[in-house]
């Protein structure tokens, strides 16, 4: 059965206009003083002069994680490239040089104009080789091939530039528990 | 042979007066802008700076340069099927008449000065008629033909429905405009704005005999002039950018500084009917005259003042500012040590400039020849303060018009009709059949 929702009766004083209207002429000139007289309380932030807080799990740029030795920690086993909706991916494979590993990626890039940063490439990947909290979310460059990131670009990221308790990032080269994790895979 | 004797040079250099709606135009830009922004939370703008000035920003006041600079140069676009001819004259409307009506509009006291042939008064208004009112009426109403034949020559049907509301709206609303202003002519008895202003001095301000007809003539005003809650002519929602959407460059900026130089009139119009025009409150020309040192001094103590106001708030928000992390920080810091010193030392100059005026000024009626009349300093020094007067008046119902628009929703287009037809014209009458009944009662 349909629900008459009645409409709130005016009462004289709004019907007349000229007393709601000054009601409201209050409101914006109280918010123009406030933000003449202290304009520290505007919910406002400079960008980009005031840096802004990004939270670690905000998909951003990609990064693919490194191993002690520095190599990518991915193995080419398509898995992101499959799961992209945007397609955006290209691996191509070739062989490891560590003979524990069956294979390595020779070429991996990321189209970041096609990619639509849904973050599933990380979910499918099975041994946490890429992620998306570089926090980089201000892209630009000046052609369309510039935004096709590769395995240089994406591996270009300093452990220092993430937590200590990260411990995936800071068993990559240059970071805390790198001579650690160097010991445990008998790399010199 | 040509006499140049010194009301006919008074009367030439009057015409400088009509510059000033224009010179208004960037202020009027500059307070809606930041008007705008801080009712809504925001800055503002406040990117533009001068870097050969240390990168001052003044308070996004330099804004309207790169806009000015940017509307000049871009390109010209005519759109295809539009009437060349009609399309380019459009523009220029709007802001012809924003020169001619402050011809009409009296700027100052008229003055009684020694020429060659025997004294002879100097009025306020550039063009001295009695009918200077309705002078007014007429071109202010004229400015509607530049937003009609503007949406009609662009070819565009958004254009054309923008240009017709417009119109429609303008039309209703000069009725009441006429009706709501005609309390005053009865009261005063004359449709010469300078004797209208000179009544007020003389008894009282225009609002508090005619409450009723103020409230009228502004919300009519707003009408006139197109402003919200009556922007008709635009409408973003519904016909995109409403009469002027063909229009690029400065042919679009032309129709933006005409709108802002009507306010400018409309607002010395509302401040001659209704708010005393150039008289400064509880003194009349007189007694300007007579205390002119005083005056002026304390009219420029109070810039003074403001000044060093405007030099601490700049102080605090660099303290704040500083303990913000920016990347900005040096020039920050640089440009508000500029602005801090320059209104420092500016208002403590205006400071003693007052002090000056009020210990050194003390005019007084000399025998020039025939009469005793003022000198001819006294006479323009206090043209000067009833013309800074006058703008003061006009600023703060530019602001006024800001306020509004950023209060109020637009209305729909029916209800602009029903409430200036059905509403506003019958106050109007009553106010002026009452207010006739009065004025009989009163006058004899
Ligand atoms: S974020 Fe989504 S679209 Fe972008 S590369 Fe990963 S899977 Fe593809
Ligand atoms: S899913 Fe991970 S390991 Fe597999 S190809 Fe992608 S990044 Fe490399």
């Amino acid at each position: 059965m349909a629900r008459t929702v009645p409409r709130p009766e005016m009462t004289l004083a709004e019907k007349a206009y000229v007393p709601e209207i000054v009601k409201g002429l209050k409101v914006t000139m109280g918010h123009f003083l406030r933000g003449l007289f202290t304009p520290e309380t505007l919910p406002v932030q400079s960008y980009p002069e005031t840096p802004s807080v990004i939270p670690r799990n905000y998909r951003a740029k990609h990064r693919l994680m490194k191993r002690p030795d520095g190599e990518p920690r991915c193995v080419a086993c398509m898995m992101c490239s499959t799961a992209c909706p945007a397609n955006c991916i290209t691996i191509q494979a070739g062989e490891s040089a560590d003979d524990r590993i069956e294979k390595k990626p020779v070429k991996f890039e990321i189209d970041l104009l096609v990619c639509v940063f849904c973050g599933l490439c990380a979910e499918a990947c099975p041994v946490d080789a890429i992620r998306m909290d570089t926090r980089i979310v201000a892209l630009a460059a000046d052609s369309r091939e510039k935004f096709k990131v590769g395995l240089k670009d994406l591996m270009s990221w300093e452990p220092k530039d993430y937590p200590d308790n990260d411990t995936q990032s800071q068993k990559a080269p240059g970071g805390l528990l790198n001579a650690e994790a160097k010991k445990q895979w008998g790399i010199s | 042979m040509i006499d140049f004797d010194l009301p006919f040079l008074l009367a030439i250099a009057k015409f400088a007066l009509v510059f000033i709606p224009l010179c208004l135009i960037p202020i009027c830009i500059f307070m809606e802008r930041k008007g705008a922004s801080l009712m809504q939370d925001r800055y503002g703008p406040n990117r533009a700076n001068i870097p050969l000035l240390g990168g001052i920003r003044l308070f996004g006041f330099v804004q309207n340069l790169p806009d000015g600079i940017k509307l000049f140069t871009k390109e010209n676009f005519i759109p295809r099927g539009a009437h060349t001819f009609w399309y380019l004259l459009a523009p220029m409307i709007p802001l012809a008449v924003a020169l001619l009506t402050p011809s009409v509009i009296p700027w100052f006291g008229p003055m009684v000065v020694e020429g060659s042939r025997g004294l002879a008064t100097v009025s306020g208004q550039i063009l001295d008629a009695d009918s200077g009112v309705l002078v007014l009426f007429a071109l202010s109403g004229l400015s509607i033909y530049g937003v009609v034949l503007g949406a009609w020559a662009s070819n565009s049907k958004y254009a054309l429905l923008g240009g017709m509301r417009a119109s429609a709206q303008m039309i209703s609303y000069e009725v009441s405009m006429g009706l709501s202003a005609a309390g005053i002519f009865l009261i005063v008895g004359s449709f010469s704005l300078t004797q209208i202003v000179e009544w007020q001095a003389a008894h009282t301000w225009g609002i508090v005999v005619q409450p009723v007809g103020f409230v009228l003539f502004l919300t009519s005003l707003f009408a006139e002039t197109g402003r919200a809650p009556f922007d008709m002519a635009e409408g973003e929602s519904e016909i995109v950018a409403g009469y002027f959407v063909e229009y690029s460059a400065i042919r679009f900026g032309l129709f933006y500084m005409g709108e802002y130089a009507h306010i400018a009139i409309a607002g010395a119009l509302l401040s001659t009917l209704f708010l005393g025009g150039y008289q400064i409150p509880f003194m009349d020309t007189e007694a300007v005259r007579a205390n002119l040192g005083f005056v002026s001094g304390a009219i420029v103590a109070a810039v003074g003042l403001s000044c060093l106001g405007i030099a601490y708030m700049v102080r605090r928000w660099a303290r704040i500012y500083s303990r913000m992390q920016t990347t900005d920080a040096v020039d920050r810091k640089r440009e508000y040590n500029i602005l801090n010193g320059a209104f420092s030392v500016i208002g403590l100059g205006l400071l003693a400039v007052a002090a000056a005026l009020m210990v050194l000024v003390h005019p007084a009626k000399g025998g020039l020849g025939a009469a005793d009349i003022w000198p001819l300093w006294v006479n323009l020094g206090t043209a000067a303060v009833q013309v800074g007067t006058l703008v003061v008046k006009i600023l703060a119902i530019c602001w006024i018009f800001v306020w509004v628009r950023w209060t109020l929703p637009r209305f729909r287009y029916d209800q602009v009709m029903a409430l200036g037809w059905k509403i506003m014209l019958n106050i109007a009458l009553v106010n002026l059949l009452v207010t006739a009944v009065v004025a009989k009662l009163v006058k004899g």
